[in-house]
């Protein structure tokens, strides 16, 4: 091997891609593409599809009669994204430069919740924001809120669980970016006069910037397509693109209909994706690698 | 970087490994158009030749009795057979029927979800081969579909005998099967209210549901054909009879419910938890959840609304083209036996098919044989209602209607 390899140089680069392309080929790109062929059918489970290009109508209808789902989804989404940016900044921050010798188990702490299942862990958000739960149960005893007053069932609960869920998404990649921070560089600036928050603001912010990125985008790409949240917290004004896509797909055969909504959800987030890397700057993005 | 790092070598250019990359994709394109339509063009044609009990040959003079085969494939749902108290993994009604019979019953709970079951024997059926099962259990909707399909074999009724002298008479004549011998009812349940009656007090009305005076602590059922059904109820119509412009009636009903803010959520089972918490006091609910929500909960009731409720059952098919056909009629009829219907009753919680099982259990199982969500009397019996079996293009636009009203656009 050592031998065909040293004659063959050029195939290095190919046999060190060949498993990943090999897994993308068979479970991603495989799928989409069918996924992409049945976009473009017409009929039905019991009469059989028939593929034709002029069902690109197949997008414009699902464009026209699920743009409310569609515009909810990258709402929740994108308020997800910001809430567990404010929450997940702070943490991140005093993990990797407060943390001392704890900093090993409050970043076990952060990924604790995933060694249970997602579903447990939404689930358990029904009993803590339940209506006479243990948070709104006293308050209503007290008559510091009214009664008929839910958080469940509405779209701040909706938020909250995505926000929750993908909370670590967000913290361990802006950890990762503040941790490597040379400190010099924080020392420079005090010594250039620069306040605490004016080296905040003018190195520690501007370093940590990739993080942040890989962060909003591990936590918006799933948020948006996220339904578990929207059917277990949710009402029936909450319903998010992918409540629609499940719906379509398992509830009533469509899978042209869910194919067209699948990609077109792709091509959402991928717009929305290019927006802000432009509006971050890409240069800032490969900064931190230096 | 070293100009010896093989990627710094221009070995792999962007050019080449986009042309590499678009021809993989242009081949798994061209692969996958050609499994596209899945068509049924298969008509349904007589019993395959291998079938047991099949009638033989026009030729054969004197029809010789089939006999049973040495084993059966029953893919049920779970907690659908009554089990060994001592030994949760065995059926004493399928040892019974090995003792009896000599067949060996390979028994497997593979069924929590119409669809995604039929998706697993879609193919088979679709080319006329062999599923692997010899009895299917489908609800009644999936049942219509499936003989509609030309996919259930028609049972020979000469053979169940128990089936035609135990069968209930509100289980007879659906319109998805006029000839009552595609399917079997296996076990049912009611569809009504479900309430906390510490908090309600007792109530009887369907109009509960869309009374305002419960904004917000109401669920409704995601199974369409529940949901509209009740909603037809209370409206004076007959979801055994359901048209479109019913169905258009009804889901002006529930919108008006939603938009007064009455309706909390549409949830599967999940309904049960919330009146279980007390975040819900009323839901459209399933008697076999109740019997159970009832012990968790003794301040939960179940009703069936004055105007009627619905009757679900799901039921024993035999798939096109089993390979034990003859041998499943004689299983099916066998769980019909009265004694052996009280004894799977006696470890299911969901309403028996059967006549005569009531009678067995009532000397030996007083509880559950005098428990109404279990065995109905025939006041409420009379009031239940079995959905229409809607044709492919009804079904697609009552799920549509109903998928939009439920906030699924």
């Amino acid at each position: 091997m050592g031998a065909f390899l040293r004659r063959h140089r050029g195939l290095t680069p190919y046999l060190l891609l060949a498993p990943g392309l090999l897994w993308l080929a068979v479970f991603y790109l495989g799928p989409s593409v069918q996924m992409a062929v049945s976009s473009f059918w017409s009929g039905s489970l019991e009469k059989g599809y028939v593929f034709s290009f002029a069902n690109v109508t197949n997008y414009t209808k699902a464009l026209t009669r699920f743009e409310p789902q569609f515009l909810r989804s990258i709402l929740y989404g994108g308020a997800a994204t910001i809430l567990t940016f404010l929450i997940a900044y702070p943490l991140a921050y005093a993990i990797a430069f407060r943390g001392g010798r704890f900093r090993n188990l409050l970043l076990f702490l952060v990924i604790a919740p995933f060694f249970t299942s997602f579903l447990l862990r939404t689930l358990s958000w029904k009993i803590i924001l339940g209506d006479v739960g243990p948070f709104l149960g006293p308050l209503k005893a007290i008559h510091l809120l009214p009664d008929d007053f839910r958080l469940l069932a509405t779209p701040i609960a909706v938020v909250s669980g995505i926000t929750y869920n993908f909370l670590p998404f967000m913290t361990l990649p802006i950890y990762v970016s503040l941790e490597k921070i040379d400190f010099r560089l924080i020392e420079a600036a005090q010594d250039l006069y620069a306040n605490r928050f004016g080296a905040f603001q003018r190195v520690t912010f501007p370093l940590s910037l990739p993080g942040v990125f890989a962060g909003s985008l591990l936590t918006f790409i799933p948020a948006v397509g996220d339904y578990v949240n929207a059917e277990l917290l949710g009402n029936p004004d909450t319903t998010m693109i992918g409540n629609v896509i499940q719906n379509q797909f398992l509830t009533q055969n469509n899978y042209p209909t869910a194919s067209a909504l699948s990609f077109l959800l792709m091509a959402g987030i991928l717009i929305a994706v290019v927006v802000y890397a432009r509006l971050l700057g890409t240069e800032e993005l490969t900064a931190g690698g230096a | 970087m070293s100009p010896r790092d093989p990627f710094s070598a221009p070995n792999i250019t962007r050019r080449s490994f986009l042309v590499a990359g678009s021809l993989t994709g242009v081949a798994a394109f061209i692969a996958a158009c050609g499994t596209s339509g899945t068509a049924n063009t298969q008509t349904p044609t007589g019993t395959p030749a291998a079938t047991a009990g099949a009638s033989p040959a026009a030729t054969a003079a004197p029809t010789p009795k089939p006999t049973t085969s040495a084993e059966l494939n029953w893919a049920n749902w779970t907690y659908y057979m009554d089990t060994d108290p001592n030994d949760a993994t065995k059926f004493p009604t399928l040892e019974q029927f090995k003792t009896k019979y000599g067949t060996t019953v390979n028994y497997q709970e593979v069924i929590d979800d119409n669809d995604s079951f039929l998706g697993t024997i879609q193919p088979q059926l679709q080319h006329s081969q062999d599923t692997g099962w010899d009895i299917i259990v489908m609800t009644d909707w999936m049942a219509a579909r499936i003989i509609r399909l030309g996919w259930a074999e028609k049972m020979d009724l000469g053979n169940m005998p128990n089936v035609t002298a135990n069968l209930q008479d509100v289980y007879k004549d659906v319109t998805w099967d006029a000839t009552n011998d595609h399917h079997v009812p296996w076990q049912s349940g009611m569809t009504g209210l479900g309430y906390d009656k510490a908090k309600t007090g007792a109530l009887t009305s369907l109009a509960e549901f869309y009374d305002p005076k419960y904004k917000g602590k109401v669920d409704y059922l995601t199974e369409m054909r529940d949901t509209i059904g009740l909603t037809m109820l209370k409206l004076g119509l007959d979801p055994s009879k359901a048209t479109r412009a019913d169905c258009d009636k009804a889901i002006a009903e529930i919108k008006k419910a939603k938009d007064a803010g009455i309706i909390r959520a549409f949830k599967g089972n999940a309904y049960a938890d919330d009146l279980r918490t007390g975040t819900i006091v009323l839901s459209m609910a399933w008697s076999g959840d109740m019997v159970q929500a009832l012990i968790d909960k003794p301040s939960l009731a179940f009703t069936v609304g004055s105007e009627g409720g619905m009757l679900w059952t799901d039921n024993c098919m035999i798939p096109k083209g089993a390979k034990n056909k003859y041998t499943a009629e004689v299983m099916i009829d066998f769980c019909y036996d009265p004694k052996i219907a009280a004894q799977i009753e006696a470890g299911v919680n969901y309403i028996c098919p059967n006549k005569g099982a009531a009678d067995v259990l009532k000397a030996n199982n007083p509880d559950a044989a005098n428990n109404p969500l279990i065995f109905p009397p025939a006041d409420i019996l009379a009031r239940l209602h079995i959905f229409v079996g809607l044709s492919e293009d009804d079904e697609k636009y009552f799920n549509d209607q109903f998928a939009t009203v439920s906030g699924l656009g």
